[in-house]
């Protein structure tokens, strides 16, 4: 883990209200696993005094790619950033994704801006060899991340929830047909859909990995700010996390607490 | 250029720092977290996670909420407990030159005294920082540091069950800085820090609710730097002990008007966060002004900007 000053070298609107960028980024882009994130600061001086959490979207060499949603003061600052501009950032931070040794089928389920650190963990599970099927759900045609981003082996499925593209309704109607085939899922989402997972039970009889968004102070395990409870006690999501398995999380608890 | 402060000197250990830059307690752990980011060797002294008898779950998310230039935090006092700080962290502390203090917290007096005589003569503890911005239970939820004679009832019990050097760290919740300030030096504080957090509230406008699990939080980061910039002016004038400076110091020159208004020490909090060298920033920003201004010694500084 790393502090370390790094220079955007692309910072574009890539779908409406969602942004990516580009890092050079070395000492931190190299050791990064999928799953782990970067806290950024932003903003000028100390007027925003808490760093903003993000996963990493892809790495490249020395390089490494952020996709964000622009939310609030934080993300809307960052979105201001130019090639050139230099922002300094903690990481790579967190446990990351980790897939089984003998985990052939990997199916990977992104709602919304949760494609993010999705795209990442395919590019090295398909390096490694591993077949990778996308369930990738958006609210509307214009929001589903760009299909020629994607590396070509990714078996890519999409639902939009107007039905503007691929089928109408929520990502998660189209996990029946594929839990059957998959070793091992990864999801990325908000809370709410990680609820629909864990009451469908045929999801559950697979191994089901899901990253997991808590408001974080320090994102080193110093604050106490990120702690959640789960059925083995309490957790860190900056530490432990913030990749988590499905059935660990006491999902009524942290819904109600929300972010 | 000497930079060395004596935040005890009446008592008979001491409590003498390399220079007057500390971190303050919530905001950098056990020190262990940020020692591969820094040398964290460099800085006066470390002061742990408030620590409790029991160990403590804290509470509900979300437990953090940023306001302008400022942070509000409903941690809980989540915390691993007296014991495991002795056992676990305790043996680490003693390999380093930078002296270390347990801030300890408790929900009633005898707890507070337990904790004090279980960490007297345990060695990698330099001192112990009493926090008594704790609500307490007999007192109706008042926080001990409301009242001065709670205060100072906290403080005494302290001061019987341990020898270390006592900082007490002051709450600003309360109507009587200065009252509380002399009770707490009467009573055996060697030093006083202050502020801890001033008490806020968010409310998350969409789901028309407050934001914070627990509802209140405490505020911290610059936001706060001019309520923690007066109270700490009106102590340094109020009592004969030294002062140390808590509250919103981001930058060097914030550090320095601490000392300027009276503090011979001061400690960084939430500029962790945004900056984790933020401490060690500091710290050479300091030299550095003392360097340009001439100034041999950080005495001739410390409440140089009263008046
Ligand atoms: C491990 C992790 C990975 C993440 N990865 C991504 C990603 O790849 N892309 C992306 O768009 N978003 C991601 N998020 C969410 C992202 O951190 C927030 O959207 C962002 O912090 C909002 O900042 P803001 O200043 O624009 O919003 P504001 O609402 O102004 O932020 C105020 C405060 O609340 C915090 N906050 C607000 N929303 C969230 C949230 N959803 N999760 C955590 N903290 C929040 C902010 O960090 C800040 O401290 C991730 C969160 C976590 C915990
Ligand atoms: C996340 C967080 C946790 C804290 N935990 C403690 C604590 O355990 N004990 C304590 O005395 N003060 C605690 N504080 C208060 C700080 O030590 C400090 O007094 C306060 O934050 C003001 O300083 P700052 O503005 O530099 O942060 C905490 C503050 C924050 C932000
Ligand atoms: S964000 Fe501080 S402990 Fe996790």
């Amino acid at each position: 883990m790393r502090q370390e000053v790094a220079s955007v070298t692309a910072n574009a609107e890539l779908m409406p209200q969602v942004h990516l960028m580009w890092l050079e980024s070395s000492q931190i882009a190299s050791p990064a696993q999928p799953g782990q994130f970067v806290m950024v600061r932003c903003g000028e001086d100390f007027e925003y005094p808490l760093r903003r959490p993000f996963s990493i979207h892809q790495q490249d060499g020395s390089k490494l790619a952020l996709l964000f949603n622009m939310v609030g003061r934080g993300t809307h600052w960052l979105s201001q950033c130019q090639a050139g501009d230099e922002l300094d950032l903690l990481g790579p931070l967190g446990n990351g994704f980790s897939i089984h040794p003998g985990s052939h089928n990997l199916l990977l389920v992104a709602g919304g801006i949760g494609i993010a650190p999705l795209v990442f963990l395919a590019q090295q599970a398909l390096s490694q060899g591993q077949a990778v099927t996308l369930l990738l759900g958006a609210s509307t045609a214009p929001q589903l991340y760009p299909e020629h981003l994607l590396p070509p082996e990714v078996k890519l499925v999409t639902a939009t929830e107007d039905g503007t593209a691929g089928k109408k309704g929520m990502i998660t109607d189209l996990l029946p047909d594929f839990t059957g085939w998959a070793d091992q899922i990864f999801a990325c989402g908000p809370i709410s859909m990680y609820q629909t997972m864990t009451k469908q039970n045929f999801v559950t009889t697979k191994p089901v990995q899901v990253s997991l968004e808590v408001r974080m102070g320090c994102g080193l395990g110093v604050c106490y700010g990120c702690t959640v409870k789960t059925k083995s006690g309490l957790k860190q999501v900056c530490q432990d996390g913030p990749i988590f398995d499905l059935d660990d999380i006491l999902w009524e608890e942290l819904a109600n607490g929300g972010v | 250029m000497n930079l060395s402060v004596q935040l005890a000197p009446k008592n008979k250990h001491g409590l003498s720092l390399a220079n007057p830059v500390m971190t303050a307690s919530g905001t950098f752990g056990y020190g262990t977290e940020y020692s591969h980011l820094f040398d964290i060797q460099k800085l006066g002294a470390i002061v742990c996670k408030g620590t409790t008898l029991k160990p403590r779950e804290g509470n509900p998310q979300p437990r953090l909420a940023e306001t302008p230039c400022g942070v509000l935090n409903s941690i809980g006092l989540q915390n691993i407990g007296i014991e495991a700080v002795i056992r676990d962290k305790a043996p680490v502390w003693a390999g380093w030159r930078v002296p270390v203090m347990v801030n300890i917290v408790g929900i009633r007096v005898e707890d507070y005294a337990r904790m004090a005589a279980k960490l007297d003569g345990v060695a990698g503890i330099s001192g112990i920082e009493v926090n008594i911005g704790c609500p307490n239970i007999k007192a109706g939820g008042a926080e001990f540091g409301a009242r001065p004679d709670l205060a100072a009832e906290v403080t005494a019990a302290v001061k019987a069950a341990t020898s270390l050097p006592l900082l007490v760290k002051l709450t600003p919740n309360t109507a009587d800085i200065a009252g509380v300030a002399k009770a707490v030096m009467r009573a055996g504080a060697d030093a006083i820090s202050l502020i801890n957090t001033p008490r806020g509230i968010a409310i998350d406008v969409s789901r028309r609710r407050p934001l914070l699990g627990n509802v209140t939080g405490g505020l911290s980061g610059p936001a706060i730097k001019p309520i923690a910039l007066y109270m700490v002016y009106t102590v340094a004038g109020a009592v004969e002990v030294p002062v140390v400076g808590v509250g919103g110091i981001a930058t060097a020159s914030d550090a320095i008007e601490f000392i300027m208004a009276g503090a011979s020490a001061v400690q960084i909090g939430t500029a962790s966060f945004t900056n984790p060298r933020a401490p060690l920033d500091i710290l050479e920003g300091i030299e550095q002004f003392m360097k340009k201004e001439g100034i041999e010694d950080i005495a001739e500084l410390i409440g140089a900007g009263r008046r």
